[in-house]
């Protein structure tokens, strides 16, 4: 689906609540955010819980959502990583005496955000420069948040070539950003 | 120890959502005092969401559109908080703890293997020479100070593993507030507990200074 459609069903559902819109995003999201969760060693029917949430997010706060800040798979992404969060802390034994912290962490930041333009460019130019093995193993790590050991076993490459391109796309990056 | 790579490893790590609780206080103040890190942080979550876009598709057996509906209507508002004094409070009100003359600091009581501390110097005080067990990641919120490295000004973040020896210093004006994350060393615990712990003791001492 292209980007500019899933921007004016968001803006329906922003401007009309309109229902129909949404199950447009809903089809289009909703088995990505499951697969998600479950590339996080999360368990089907929690996945599919989880999913229940964050669509619900989005129906319901809508209204936070803002084009011109971020790509609407950024956004969806990033409920999705907080849903995340709290599932795995709800289910450590991390104690927590404060309130939910996690709250005020991942919120938007108001100052310094990117342009969507912006970001994309940069993107653009980080693809560019990355190969097809090098991006695997970003959305592996930190997408899928896989071990390297797991890496290497599943790219079946050994564990130091791993930490090493790793190594290297996060010394990179900061190039590549400029 | 490459400080770019630790730097960024650890906006990736947020980003992802995979810090514990100390470490994520700490990675979000960072984005949130310097611009250029909130930027490396931004693009890498839209990098991300690239992969959420182009993901495989595993569906849901019984979730509808429909469920996920809510009639009501409410209007969110979005809380923008500095996580500094959302999870501390008032740094004025704070027991702070008196290290040394001029030197304080206060512990977060976070259930986490790394320890979060707020750092407070007078204006000119030091710290005499000194290395660290662990890694220790220093953040300036308020002020400045210097050492053998360069100066560090508000928003600006240092790191230091037991290599690195150095004595800081605040600045003469107006001192400095920071946040701190020290990595604990590892601790084993059970039946070879004391042993591997005896090990590790023995093995600190060959470790290059």
């Amino acid at each position: 689906m292209e980007k500019l459609n899933l921007n004016n069903l968001m803006k329906r559902i922003q401007n009309d609540r309109d229902e129909m819109a949404f199950s447009e995003i809903f089809d289009f999201f909703a088995p990505k955010v499951n697969a998600y969760f479950i590339q996080n060693g999360i368990k089907f029917e929690s996945s599919e819980e989880l999913t229940q949430e964050v669509l619900s997010t989005v129906w319901v706060k809508s209204n936070l959502y803002n084009s011109k800040k971020s790509a609407l798979s950024t956004w969806i992404f990033t409920i999705a990583r907080n849903k995340k969060i709290d599932f795995f802390r709800k289910n450590s034994k991390i104690n927590f005496k404060e309130e939910d912290i996690r709250e005020f962490l991942y919120q938007d930041r108001e100052v310094n955000l990117i342009e969507e333009n912006e970001a994309k460019k940069q993107i653009e130019r980080i693809n560019n420069e990355l190969d097809e093995q090098q991006k695997i193993m970003i959305k592996m790590n930190f997408f899928e948040n896989k071990s390297h050991k797991k890496i290497a076993a599943e790219l079946e490459i050994p564990l130091g070539t791993v930490k090493s391109r790793i190594r290297y796309i996060l010394t990179k990056m900061h190039e590549f950003l400029r | 120890m490459n400080r770019t790579v630790v730097k960024n490893q650890l906006i990736f790590d947020f980003a992802s959502g995979i810090l514990g609780p100390a470490k994520s206080i700490f990675a979000s103040t960072y984005l949130q005092f310097n611009s250029n890190a909130s930027k490396i942080g931004s693009t890498f979550e839209n990098m991300l969401g690239e992969n959420l876009m182009d993901n495989e598709n595993i569906h849901p057996k019984n979730l509808k559109y429909t469920d996920c509906i809510d009639s009501t209507n409410n209007k969110s508002t979005s809380n923008i908080k500095d996580p500094v004094t959302s999870f501390f409070g008032n740094l004025n009100n704070l027991k702070w703890k008196q290290v040394y003359k001029g030197f304080r600091e206060y512990t977060a009581t976070i259930d986490d293997k790394d320890e979060l501390k707020l750092i407070k110097m007078d204006p000119g005080v030091s710290v005499p020479l000194h290395s660290h067990g662990g890694k220790e990641y220093i953040l300036v919120l308020e002020g400045s100070f210097c050492d053998e490295y360069g100066e560090y000004s508000k928003g600006d973040m240092q790191i230091n593993d037991q290599k690195i020896k150095h004595t800081p210093i605040a600045s003469r004006d107006i001192g400095c507030v920071c946040l701190s994350i020290t990595e604990k060393e590892v601790i084993f615990f059970g039946k070879y507990g004391s042993f591997l712990n005896l090990f590790t003791f023995i093995k600190s001492f060959f470790k290059p200074k």
